[in-house]
């Protein structure tokens, strides 16, 4: 693991050449652009589950995450990575959702473990989740129980060569889809379900709003939308 | 000195009618009792033989005899011994007594049975929600509750083979053991 450059990277087609600019040096630019945002990345440091121990070896002098670039943050506001390191418990879904709508785009989401592709060794429980991507998009998964560091290291390899050849844009899909994701997690929580977040704005914001976008779920969530207060700390004292 | 106590302490359980009493170690010992009975050992082992520590309260369902069986493991710090008092109580009303007045940690104990088995606690402080405070369900820990039904009606499952893998695989990635090759 001395050089990075002898980590395997799956090398993927480019994908398909956008429409010709007017700026001749738009492309150039973009291309620079996306290389310095794949070599610093902020991971956010929101751990659900087991898979949580391998982070602390990946990221420190062992494994060194940081000679990638990347380096742990403490809030949602200011990371570009997401890591789900494991179960995820309708509870815990709750927390990633309003987490991951927090973030600034662009925003990734790596799914480590089994648990987070299809439930793993929890898939017949009654309270986790099982497919983390009907909820949120994924970029990467790193499949195993749990992954060494070696191979979250090399999945956040691959996630760096997405961004950098312009492939890492699941964030859009959930303004795209955000119908889609909607459902499900209306399935899950009801449909009284809503987050402070106004997705939709934010995908006309971005210019992302598609015929997938709204749908008879958003018309719900429109339909019992309801002003959020500041969450209330209840604190019970005791009667003697 | 702490001999002395746990051998006082047999004697004086093995000369009570009605509990059952077995001794399985040096430092544990089992009692079976009558539901009425229990908060009065629980008093008599707490105030005078310095079983002071509620370590936990367990319940475990009997759907076939139609009971709940709940355990109170108390310890005690002078003799360093554990008491597991078993008690039955019948699972339809599904009601028993708080020992809260005796133990305040039960309160948190019987909380977590109210939500995981639907067993009641009068005189306990609060039988709300604990931890599935997103869960409307019927009691999960139960046994006639079906948790892979309950799963199959409510997820849906990621698909065995999907497109993606497929695209991961003509790279030479993918799933390197299939199921037919996996030694059990």
């Amino acid at each position: 693991m001395k050089d990075i450059k002898k980590i395997e990277i799956i090398q993927r087609p480019p994908p398909p050449e956008p429409a010709r600019r007017t700026n001749p040096l738009a492309r150039v630019f973009d291309e620079l652009v996306r290389f310095c945002q794949s070599r610093s990345m902020f991971m956010l440091h929101y751990c659900t589950g087991c898979g949580a121990i391998e982070l602390p070896p990946a990221m420190t002098s062992r494994f060194d995450m940081e000679r990638l670039g990347i380096q742990p943050m403490v809030t949602p506001r200011q990371a570009d990575i997401l890591l789900v390191t494991g179960y995820v418990s309708v509870k815990t879904l709750k927390r990633i959702i309003l987490t991951y709508e927090q973030m600034p785009s662009p925003k990734y989401v790596i799914g480590i473990c089994s648990c987070t592709v299809n439930g793993g060794m929890y898939w017949q429980s009654y309270a986790t989740a099982k497919v983390l991507k009907d909820y949120i998009p994924v970029d990467v998964y790193i499949a195993g129980c749990m992954p060494r560091p070696e191979a979250v290291i090399s999945g956040l390899r691959a996630l760096m060569e997405d961004i950098r050849t312009g492939r890492g844009d699941a964030w859009k899909k959930y303004y795209q889809n955000y119908d889609f994701y909607l459902g499900n997690q209306q399935r899950l929580f009801g449909e009284k379900w809503q987050t402070p977040t106004d997705v939709i704005a934010e995908a006309h914001h971005y210019g992302m709003m598609t015929d997938q976008t709204l749908g008879e779920h958003t018309d719900l969530l429109e339909q019992n939308e309801v002003p959020l207060d500041a969450l209330r700390t209840r604190l019970k004292a005791r009667t003697e | 000195m702490d001999k002395n106590l746990n051998v006082w302490l047999d004697n004086l359980l093995q000369e009570i009618e009605g509990i059952k009493f077995r001794r399985k170690s040096t430092r544990r010992v089992r009692i079976d009792v009558a539901m009425d009975a229990l908060p009065t050992l629980l008093e008599l082992l707490q105030g005078r033989a310095s079983y002071v520590h509620l370590s936990a309260i367990t319940c475990v369902d009997w759907p076939d005899d139609g009971e709940f069986e709940l355990v109170y493991h108390v310890w005690s710090y002078e003799t360093q011994s554990l008491v597991s008092a078993h008690t039955r109580i019948p699972r339809d009303p599904g009601v028993y007594l708080s020992i809260y007045d005796l133990y305040e940690p039960a309160a948190f104990f019987e909380r977590d049975i109210h939500e995981m088995f639907g067993v009641f606690f009068e005189g306990s402080p609060d039988m709300e929600k604990f931890i599935l405070t997103e869960w409307d369900g019927p009691p999960p820990m139960r046994k006639e509750f079906d948790s892979e039904a309950f799963v199959n009606q409510q997820f849906e499952w990621q698909p065995y083979h999907p497109d993606w893998l497929k695209e991961l695989e003509e790279e030479g990635g993918g799933v390197t053991t299939r199921p037919e090759d996996i030694r059990w």
